[in-house]
């Protein structure tokens, strides 16, 4: 027999070596060098004569024991492992089958609480009640662990490193709602065997409450109305256990749900579209959303290859000109490229009014060419434009009302507002 | 109801953008937030206008156009295409594609290793080269407010749900699968019986009668042939 209080004592004077050494126990057993090498990490001034003579101690205290058949490797005892894992807050998730198992049992002992008043062996009821009582807290406890343990489950899926996949990330939540979430929430059901179980032994007690009341007391009525109490508490801590649980972790594992859904979804739709092309995607599913509108203004020609390119418009054969034969009249001009028409915007700048320097330079240019032209400077972000008071304007073919813009140097005006800001 | 327009006061920046085709999110959170605040006000008078604005929960807004003539263009085909091969990348890495396509962000230099990558499937979307890709498709992707671009790397936005939902709808279509999953050939179609017809040439003729009738009709060619030379 070990004496508790050395046991104690050992554990409050070598708590700073144990406390790491427990997260390493968690994990598994441990070979001796790995412990002396762990332990000699911790005490750089330990010789290896004090490390074996600790190791000593702690096997001779039975915190640590050998593993079977591995007499080399060591593990904590089960009961220190507890005991230090409830001091570290630490809480593993139990089985709901334990919880079954304590409920089966507590049926039991409501039956032998019947037998023995119907016997009525006061001393034997009464032991049997405090039983049930003790077996009630036994649930009640384990309930708040695997609770923590719950919190414990969701708060590592959320934190642990988000470029691992998904499916990883949530594997322990996906296997504690299938191992312990679901089983619970068939347990607690209605027609479940926890409500059923809890039912039985209320109606037990309270049938002995009114017996006693009638045939007289065999034990004191605190006692069983303590234990209805008790009784009572667990059935709600069982279903705001469960609750919590759900609240936890059915988000997570929607998203892991979502997430595998999200990913077949897609490997179905390459391989839809390998097979079949782009058509092969359900056009129903595809979002709808508006074109981005271009208003942007375009010259006929550029309407005309818009139109062919969608309506297969055959155009007309062109006619190219023989090398032999001599040009008649004045050589065809190139059309103006853009970046042509915009350096020579900038050169010209500042420009009093756009669209009259346009008519100027394209005295006889097509209207819709000028409009194109004056779109696409007024446009450009080089320059700074403000507009002008509407007026009339008369290009080669037509007479045109528009409000023009006066054209400014974007950087120019950009310098200027610096340093009014720099003088103010 | 009555609309105060005076309380609307980002109406004509919000309408130009969802007129676009751009879908507002918190990114824009001058317009966002007032169209959160006002979003029944905003319904209702683009309602009457003709528009349906779309409030969707996870953050976004946008204008569903009108079915009439509505047709799933070019560019949402391509988006599409882009989002599932983007999932399908990223799963392979042992990335998290939810976590990328939703909030997250993938760095440019990062596209050309899924162009090549997918270069089959994005020639069909006429996605041939880095510029093309850049252009046709993360440009686009910005324009509509689905990601946002800064020094090289595109953030994701909320608007990007609408693309995942499609692969949910993939995935639910029972129909696309099973057409994937089958390697069965097309089933033929079943036609009703026609009646029995006689033989033209009957094959189950006694061996006997054949030689009798081979024999008589080489005599009757004989003899036919003999009464054309005596005429000639």
């Amino acid at each position: 027999m070990i004496d508790p209080k050395r046991v104690l004592r050992a554990l409050a004077e070598h708590w700073t070596l144990l406390e790491p050494l427990c997260e390493r126990f968690d994990a598994g057993t441990l070979g001796l060098a790995e412990l002396r090498g762990q332990l000699a990490s911790q005490l750089p001034d330990g010789t290896p004569t004090d490390i074996t003579a600790l190791l000593d101690q702690w096997i001779r205290l039975d915190i640590l024991v050998p593993v079977a058949k591995s007499p080399n490797r060591f593990e904590l005892n089960a009961q220190i492992h507890d005991f230090l894992a409830y001091l570290r807050r630490e809480h593993r998730l139990g089985l709901c089958l334990e919880i079954e198992a304590y409920l089966r049992h507590l049926e039991r002992l409501a039956g032998y609480i019947r037998e023995a008043f119907d016997a009525r062996d006061g001393h034997d009821l009464a032991r049997q009640l405090r039983l049930l009582d003790m077996r009630v807290r036994d649930v009640l406890k384990k309930l708040a662990n695997d609770e923590q343990a719950l919190i414990g489950v969701a708060e590592r899926a959320k934190t642990s490193d988000r470029q691992i996949p998904l499916r990883q990330r949530y594997a322990e939540v996906l296997a504690t709602w299938d191992e312990y979430v679901e089983p619970m929430i068939q347990l607690v059901a209605a027609d479940g065997a926890f409500e059923q179980g809890v039912y039985r032994v209320e109606q037990v007690l309270l049938r002995l409450l009114g017996e006693q009341q009638r045939l007289g007391q065999l034990v004191d009525d605190d006692l069983l109305l303590r234990t209805h109490a008790r009784i009572l508490e667990m059935q709600t801590t069982a279903q705001l256990t469960l609750r919590r649980a759900r609240e936890l972790l059915l988000p997570l594992r929607e998203e892991a749900r979502r997430h595998n859904a999200v990913t077949r979804g897609a490997a179905l739709a390459l391989a839809a579209i390998r097979k079949k092309g782009l058509d092969a995607v359900p056009q129903a599913a595809l979002p709808l959303f508006t074109r981005p509108q271009s208003n942007f203004l375009g010259t006929a020609s550029q309407v005309e290859s818009y139109v062919y390119a969608l309506a297969r418009f055959e155009p007309k054969p062109a006619q190219f000109p023989r090398a032999s034969k001599a040009r008649s009249g004045e050589a065809p001009r190139p059309p103006r490229t853009a970046r042509e028409m915009i350096e020579r915007c900038e050169q010209a700048l500042p420009l009093p009014d756009l669209m009259l320097w346009l008519l100027e330079q394209e005295p006889r240019g097509a209207t819709d060419e000028l409009l194109y032209w004056f779109s696409r400077l007024s446009r450009d972000n080089r320059f700074q434009r403000d507009r002008l008071e509407r007026r009339d304007y008369q290009t080669a073919e037509h007479e045109l009302s528009l409000c023009s813009y006066a054209l400014l140097s974007s950087k120019a005006q950009q310098a200027d507002s610096t340093s009014a800001s720099h003088a103010s | 109801m009555h609309l105060d327009l005076s309380q609307l006061t980002q109406l004509t920046p919000i309408f130009r953008e969802l007129f676009k085709g751009y879908h507002i999110s918190q990114r824009d959170a001058e317009l966002y937030s007032q169209l959160s605040n006002l979003q029944d006000a905003y319904r209702a008078l683009f309602r009457a206008m003709g528009f349906e604005l779309v409030c969707d929960s996870r953050g976004f807004y946008y204008f569903v156009p009108e079915q009439m003539g509505a047709q799933v263009n070019k560019t949402a085909q391509r988006l599409a295409l882009f989002t599932f091969i983007l999932v399908e990348h990223l799963a392979d890495q042992g990335r998290d594609p939810l976590a990328v396509l939703d909030g997250g962000t993938l760095g440019r230099d990062e596209l050309p290793a899924l162009l090549d990558k997918y270069r089959d499937l994005f020639v069909q979307a006429e996605v041939q080269t880095q510029e093309d890709l850049e252009e046709k498709v993360m440009r686009r992707l910005t324009q509509l407010g689905f990601a946002q671009e800064d020094n090289g790397i595109y953030r994701f936005l909320p608007p990007m749900h609408r693309f995942l939902d499609v692969c949910l709808a993939v995935q639910q279509d029972r129909d696309l699968a099973a057409v994937l999953h089958s390697d069965l050939p097309l089933p033929a179609p079943t036609l009703s019986e026609e009646p029995e017809e006689e033989p033209i040439i009957s094959l189950t003729d006694d061996s006997a009668d054949n030689e009798e009738a081979a024999l008589a009709r080489a005599i009757a060619e004989e003899r036919i042939a003999e009464e054309q030379e005596a005429q000639a």
